[in-house]
């Protein structure tokens, strides 16, 4: 099965297309290379039969016929030599090897027949037929048999140059497939083995910055993230086991009670109450959850606009002011006018009031709260607007801020006031679906929960004005 | 009223028709989109209640061909969906109001009876009145038997709201989309503050109270002489 398998790979495709493209381009070149070799080899041997005509009718025109004669046939002799012919004007062969060529003049192409060396010998002949005047014509030819020799060391070098072309492509490509598919096998098995459930693994990196270590890298953080969101779905089931097992058990109870017990209308009613209303909380703390999710995914991104955040604080602080009051608190609101940011106007609207709860409720009677909104952060123009909700409570420890964030996490001296404990969970995910930084920081005395946004494009103070 | 309801879950339909035929009102039961289109088509409703989610066609897409045929009675979704989307989602589609299960019976019967029974001509009526207590819209005063009373921007918002829907009761959670667009639970008792604010500015020595809570629905602007309607400014009794 292992070399279907190689064969089955991309990089072996991927090289054995390289390898084709390489042999295509060495067949051309090698085309090239013949075709051009073969036609300066021919234009030498024209050359070197039209220098032999000039020079044999020199000769002619010096010492008549006899010396033309002579010439040829000394000419002849040597190895290597041209082939030649002189015909006399009755059409006979006064000198050389060639046959009689009638009326043909010019270049011509004799087949072995025509040739007669003397030696037995045929060959195949280029020959130039000149006529030299009163009816002499002398035909001066020369073998194919050069160019062909030529030819054909150039065609067995390149048929070797392309044998090994193959053999090196096929045997390389077979090579790196290999090597890629060796890796390709430890990210496999990685992930066969997180699948199985060892969540831990993680895919070797070589350190070389390649592709596949950047790719390896890449999957790395994948699950990291994923561990992370696991981690974090295991803290909610954990958190859903303690926190709504309690008021279910309890309602349970409730209802177990009033089947023992009540013995009127009156003592079922009070019951019935009190599990509608043990219900209703559970459902608010459902509904907390939900939302977060929902917040957490991302989704709602997509139908962000632009939102006009100083009337949307104007409307919490002015929504909450009588409430602080009744209570005996101080709600006080300072909001700079005009400040836009772009997000969910829905969700922004339930954190800021998440959080002017959260400051109510965990203040001492007495206490004032702030709701403050700055364009920009103090001393820092380039920075987005900043909202902030500021208490001069106990505030929170320092080392306790970090997990406040985390859903129904109460801090232990406050397990007595009512609410889930979703409150700034669902801050801190609307905080992040906005890319908002949200700061805990002590207000001395007192906290102050900030979120600073991104800064917006200058056009958002504009387009606002539409979307408001 | 006459209610057409298109719900194929066959618990919540028999529960919301039975209180809502508790209440004396008509209602018309459909299961599947294709019939609750087929009985809207006959018309004659003063609201319907669907459901987002229904086998065949969709709440959306059902709404969606009803407005589209003409069909103009106002709309109520229901729906398990509780996002912020999905209810942009509905209205876009041609819902008029949108309700998260699980709901109280009174929230619904509440906000139908808001729907069903708005006056076509209260957004251009400049003056509202109740018993003695007169609203200029325009000029945004209040008086009470003659006597000005001063209210702020959001008390005026509240107890306009509650003069449009006199005689009905409206709940907590209309009172916080409508005036404050709080579109989520707030834990803080913010329409109860507010509420007892304005009853006290509201007060006059011998004067009798004109809003009135409704126990576990809502509240309710009454003026004391008339009598109640029936189904429309009671509480509405959940099916038993």
């Amino acid at each position: 099965m292992r070399l279907p398998r190689l064969l089955r790979t991309a990089s072996l495709r991927l090289a054995a297309l390289y390898l084709l493209l390489f042999t295509a381009s060495a067949v051309v070149l090698g085309a090239v290379v013949f075709w051009t070799t073969r036609a300066a080899l021919d234009g030498q041997a024209r050359a070197r039969i039209q220098a032999e005509v000039a020079s044999l009718r020199d000769e002619y025109q010096a010492g008549g016929l006899p010396r033309l004669i002579a010439a040829v046939e000394a000419r002849g002799r040597g190895a290597g030599a041209l082939d030649y012919l002189v015909q006399g004007a009755e059409g006979r062969r006064l000198a050389g090897e060639i046959a009689p060529l009638g009326q043909r003049r010019g270049w011509l192409r004799l087949d072995a027949a025509e040739t007669d060396d003397g030696r037995g010998e045929h060959e195949l002949v280029r020959a130039l037929a000149v006529p030299f005047g009163e009816g002499i014509v002398v035909a001066v030819g020369d073998d194919f048999e050069r160019i062909a020799e030529a030819e054909e060391a150039i065609l067995r070098a390149f048929a070797w140059a392309i044998g090994l072309t193959l053999l090196l492509g096929v045997g390389g490509g077979a090579w790196l497939s290999h090597l890629f598919l060796r890796r390709v096998d430890a990210i496999g098995r990685v992930a066969e083995a997180i699948i199985e459930g060892d969540l831990a693994r993680r895919v070797p990196v070589r350190g070389t910055g390649d592709d596949l270590d950047r790719l390896a890298a890449t999957l790395n953080r994948m699950l990291d993230r994923i561990a992370i969101l696991m981690e974090s779905l295991r803290q909610v089931s954990n958190d859903i086991a303690h926190d709504l097992r309690t008021p279910l058990s309890r309602l349970g109870q409730r209802l177990e009670d009033a089947r023992a017990h009540a013995r009127s209308v009156a003592d079922y009613e009070r019951a019935v109450e009190g599990a509608a209303a043990e219900a209703e909380a559970l459902l608010g703390t459902f509904a907390a959850l939900l939302r977060i999710a929902e917040v957490e995914a991302g989704a709602q991104r997509a139908a962000f606009r632009w939102v006009d955040l100083s009337r949307l604080a104007e409307t919490v602080a002015d929504a909450f002011a009588p409430v602080a009051e009744d209570e005996g608190r101080a709600l006080r609101a300072e909001i700079a006018p005009g400040v836009t940011v772009h997000g969910d106007q829905e969700l922004l609207t339930q954190m800021l009031a998440n959080l002017v709860e959260n400051a109510l409720r965990h203040t001492p009677p007495g206490s004032r709260v702030r709701v403050l909104l700055a364009e920009q952060a103090s001393g820092d123009p380039a920075s987005g607007p900043v909202l902030s909700v500021e208490d001069n409570g106990t505030g929170i420890p320092e080392n306790e801020r970090g997990r406040v964030l985390r859903r129904f996490h109460r801090l232990e001296q406050s397990r007595t006031t009512p609410g889930s404990g979703l409150g700034l969970s669902l801050v801190a995910a609307v905080a992040e679906l906005h890319g908002a930084r949200l700061g805990l920081e002590d207000a001395g005395p007192g906290l102050r929960v900030s979120l600073a946004f991104p800064a917006g494009h200058p056009g958002a103070v504009l387009s606002s004005a539409n979307d408001a | 009223m006459k209610v057409l309801l298109i719900e194929d879950d066959r618990e919540t339909a028999s529960y919301v028709a039975r209180g809502l035929r508790e209440n004396g009102h008509v209602v018309d039961h459909a299961a599947t989109g294709r019939d609750g289109l087929f009985l809207a088509a006959d018309g004659g409703h003063d609201v319907l209640v669907v459901d987002r989610m229904l086998p065949g066609l969709d709440g959306l897409g059902l709404v969606r061909a009803l407005r589209e045929t003409g069909v103009k009675a106002p709309v109520l979704f229901l729906t398990a969906l509780g996002g912020v989307g999905d209810r942009v989602k509905g209205l876009e589609a041609g819902g008029d109001d949108y309700l998260v299960k699980p709901f109280a019976f009174a929230e619904l019967l509440a906000r139908l009876n808001a729907l069903a029974r708005r006056p076509p001509l209260v957004e251009v009526q400049a003056v509202l009145r109740v018993a003695d207590l007169e609203m200029d819209r325009l000029r945004r005063t209040v008086t009470r038997g003659g006597r000005r009373v001063e209210l702020q921007a959001r008390e005026f918002q509240l107890l306009e709201y509650l003069m449009r829907h006199a005689e009905r009761v409206v709940t907590r959670t209309m009172l916080l989309e409508a005036v404050w667009d709080f579109h989520f639970d707030p834990r803080t008792n913010i329409v109860e503050t507010h509420m007892s604010r304005l009853r006290a500015k509201l007060a006059q020595p011998g004067a009798p109270e004109l809003i009135h809570t409704i126990r576990g629905a809502g509240y309710a602007l009454r003026a004391p002489a008339q009598p109640t309607q029936a189904g429309g400014a009671s509480a509405g009794r959940a099916p038993a």
